[in-house]
């Protein structure tokens, strides 16, 4: 029985004694948080004076005389303001203070969290030993978002592996995030032929072979439109997708025989695609199959059909006033409540 | 002769064995819980500022519609639209939608923010009672009111999706206020792993007490009444806790009706909010285990304690019961309507830890203490149970509680530290030990009159008497 009771009071006591010392660890941190305010203050202030006097010295002196953690989390959000010179200087002062040496090592021994954010400030320090710890923690590190955010550092400072390499490294599981969209918008345009051997890689996850050719779209332009009106035609739906979306932008001379052939596949994403690529490309030749489209068994491709159709003008539009006014259909109450979107009369 | 007395004391015998089983069984559970959600917090440290996320985020963040059903919304409706414009998201439209509000809701809106009536197209993938208009503001473009005829909140819910264009949507109740950075907190495991997360909750708080302007939380401070103290260790404890540990193992049952991020294709597929359901967000979420688990596709559905969401906790005895009888017939609701999924092998974690934590906390749970409370003495005064017994079971049952809220309060205070002063969290320890005497009794006495409720089929919801946050603290 007694130990019933002896169990009752450890409990009380364990409670209480843990609430008392977080309670104490609390008043510390309030007074340390004030004096952490201040130093901050301090710091920014140096901060903007160096962008007027560009006293390297003075800066050096006040980034010395507060703590390193605070040195670096307010250095970090002001260069990110900066350009140009004045990022170069305030950034080598930084170095001269040997700051990434700490960001380095919060990037082996903090939380993951804080190795996230490490890498990110490796990347807006470029000191000399900041590609040794981002590679080694691309190598290393447990976490995903870890070897996914350092990858993207290391496309910043120019010293990212191979495309390949990289995301064995990054591994399997990590390759499913949109973080990657990310990295893939970061490539310097010469090594854009990387993504396009990684899209074309049957092999590869079709989340990553898609979000390659987002960005060879957005920033590569049409000197990869051939390969995209090649992988209009891929097995995955996310593929082929992704290239009607390129397609979309660039536009190629087989496009309107790709968009038709595509309006035809068999999964609903590539189908609202081809019919979203045919209004961004103005074509109004494709009003057909765009009609067609009108009664599609998706809400989203028939849609996508109709404002293609709105899309293209007057003649778009009289074929949609056509549909809206025959008889009782799927096609007719998609051309109604196209013609009928905006403000009420 | 028979022996009545053997009689009395084998009964008394079997119900004090199950009342100490049942008890047992939660003990396990909330044990379990802590240690599972201590260890989800160490492995998933929150990011502290939200300059880094939009900075690291902002770029590939998915766009999102927040659903707001407003129903008698007239006092706050305004004040939280204006909040919810001014999130901080790269990406999102405000659906409002006025469920047949009896006062000057719609009218509220259209003044504010100058709507008029607008044309939509939109896919009527799930039934609901007719929508007498849409309407749009020439203030800004991600602002859609819908106005319908009132059907509930589910059926408000489900007009809100489908005329939504994003995939991903935003449940939020229409007094409440989110964060600024809460859409792009939340939106993380949807980047992290977009093709697996189909539902994210994020944690509710208790804004009594605090200062809040133009539809923002300024400072936090704590409620001044004690009822609303009670509620806020007891947010943390569910939250914090239990959520966060029941998410680790991909095995949570509710996601929060008043802030919770669902995928919108998934959400359709399974039907949408079920209409008429008192727990409606619990219904939904195991409709989507359901779903994924018969379909046999890998998903997620995550709890991550950051993203905030406060709310207005009921100040009066009265309000608080309807409340919380409501939620104990939502809960049974569910367990019974999916009762076919309990303890099913094809159901895996889900029947069985899943559905075996709402049958041990839920279903069991409030009839067993309060059985206890009522019997345990009842025992001693026919001298079934010795004096020794009945106050050294009492004491452990007494500790364990406030042992179990104060390590939530560690939680919190180890990891998010959002009670800003030393102060809070001393006032806080207080009110985790005394909320076990009287409180939690009369919260079960609540949950048991919901259990009586459920089985005479009472379906009302009970009038939610509201002040309106903004007049919480000025």
């Amino acid at each position: 029985m007694w130990y019933i009771w002896d169990l009752s009071i450890v409990l009380s006591a364990l409670s209480l004694t843990i609430m008392l010392v977080l309670i104490v660890r609390r008043v510390l941190q309030e007074r340390r948080g004030v004096a952490e305010a201040d130093q901050r203050r301090f710091l920014l202030t140096a901060l903007i004076a160096f962008t007027e006097n560009r006293d390297r010295e003075a800066l050096k002196a006040a980034l010395l005389s507060v703590p390193a953690s605070v040195a670096i989390d307010a250095g970090f959000e002001f260069i990110s303001l900066l350009r140009g010179e004045e990022h170069e200087d305030v950034v080598a002062a930084f170095n001269e203070c040997g700051l990434p040496t700490l960001v380095a090592r919060q990037l082996e021994r903090g939380n993951g969290a804080e190795r996230v954010h490490a890498a990110e400030m490796l990347a807006a320090l470029r000191s000399e030993n900041a590609v040794v710890s981002l590679l080694s923690a691309l190598d290393r590190d447990r976490s995903r978002e870890v070897r996914i955010a350092v990858a993207i550092a290391l496309c910043d400072v120019g010293a990212l592996p191979p495309l390949g390499i990289a995301l064995r490294k990054i591994g399997v599981a990590g390759q499913r995030s949109r973080r990657l969209i990310e990295l893939f918008r970061r490539f310097p345009p010469k090594r854009f032929e990387e993504l396009e051997d990684h899209a074309r890689r049957q092999d590869a996850v079709p989340f990553t072979r898609a979000a390659a050719i987002d960005a060879l779209a957005r920033s590569g332009g049409f000197r990869f439109a051939d390969f995209f009106a090649r992988a209009a035609g891929d097995p995955s739906p996310e593929v082929a997708a992704a290239a009607l979306r390129a397609l979309g932008l660039t536009g190629h001379a087989n496009a309107p025989a790709i968009l038709v052939q595509a309006m035809g596949n068999g999964d609903w994403d590539v189908r609202a695609d081809a019919a979203n690529a045919a209004s961004r490309l103005g074509l109004s030749d494709l009003a057909a199959p765009l009609v067609r489209l009108l009664d599609d068994e998706a809400w989203t491709v028939r849609y996508a059909a109709a404002n293609a159709l709105r899309s293209f003008g007057q003649p778009g539009e009289r074929i949609l006033r056509e549909i809206a006014a025959s008889e009782v259909s799927r096609s007719q109450r998609t051309a109604s409540l196209i013609l009928a979107e905006g403000p009420a009369a | 002769m028979f022996d009545w007395s053997r009689e009395v004391v084998l009964a008394a015998t079997v119900l004090s064995w199950f009342i100490i089983g049942a008890g047992l069984a939660q003990t396990a559970v909330y044990l379990l819980q802590l240690i599972i959600a201590a260890y989800a917090l160490s492995k998933r440290p929150p990011v502290a500022r939200s300059a880094l996320l939009w900075h690291r985020y902002g770029d590939v963040a998915p766009p999102i519609a927040l659903l707001v059903p407003a129903y008698n919304e007239e006092v706050n409706v305004v004040e939280s639209v204006h909040s919810m414009l001014a999130l901080e998201y790269p990406n999102f439209e405000v659906i409002v939608i006025n469920d047949g509000s009896k006062d000057q809701t719609l009218q509220s809106l259209i003044d504010a923010f100058r709507l008029v009536k607008f044309h939509r197209p939109y896919e009527e993938a799930l039934a609901h009672k007719p929508i007498r208009g849409l309407y749009s503001s020439p203030m800004t473009e991600r602002l859609f009111v819908v106005d319908k005829e009132n059907g509930g909140k589910a059926d408000a819910q489900n007009a809100g999706l489908n005329v939504c264009r994003a995939p991903l949507f935003c449940v939020i109740d229409g007094d409440s206020i989110l964060e600024p950075d809460a859409l792009m907190r939340a939106a993380q495991p949807f980047i992290d792993d977009p093709e697996r997360t189909i539902a994210v909750g994020g944690t509710i708080r208790i804004a009594n007490g605090s200062r809040v302007e133009a539809g923002r939380v300024r400072e936090i401070h704590l409620p001044g009444r004690l009822l609303a103290l009670f509620q806020v260790v007891e947010y943390l404890r569910a939250f914090l806790m239990a959520r966060l540990a029941w998410s680790r193992i991909n095995t949570l049952m509710l996601v929060s009706g008043a802030f919770g991020v669902f995928r919108r294709a998934e959400v359709v597929a399974v039907g949408g909010f079920t209409k008429g359901s008192m727990g409606e967000d619990m219904d939904l979420v195991i409709k989507l285990h359901r779903h994924m688990r018969d379909a046999q596709r890998k998903y997620r559905i995550q709890f991550i304690p950051e993203p905030v969401c406060w709310t207005e906790a009921p100040e009066t005895l009265s309000v608080l019961a309807r409340q919380r009888t409501r939620w104990q017939r939502g809960a049974l609701e569910c367990f019974f309507r999916y009762r076919s999924m309990l303890f099913n092998p094809r159901y895996g974690r889900v029947g069985f830890l899943g559905f075996g934590h709402i049958l041990v906390v839920d279903v069991l749970g409030p009839v067993a203490e309060v059985l206890g409370y009522v019997l345990i003495p009842a025992f001693w005064l026919l001298g079934i149970l010795s004096t020794e017994y009945l106050l050294a079971f009492t004491s452990l049952t007494f500790t364990y509680g406030v042992c179990v809220s104060v390590c939530s309060l560690v939680l919190e205070e180890a990891e998010l530290q959002r009670f800003p002063r030393a102060r809070d969290l001393a006032l806080l320890t207080v009110v985790a030990v005394i909320e076990n005497f009287g409180y939690r009794q009369l919260n079960n006495f609540w949950r048991v009159k919901g259990w009586w409720q459920y089985l005479r089929g009472n379906q009302g919801w009970g009038e939610m008497t509201r002040t309106g946050l903004t007049g919480v603290k000025k």
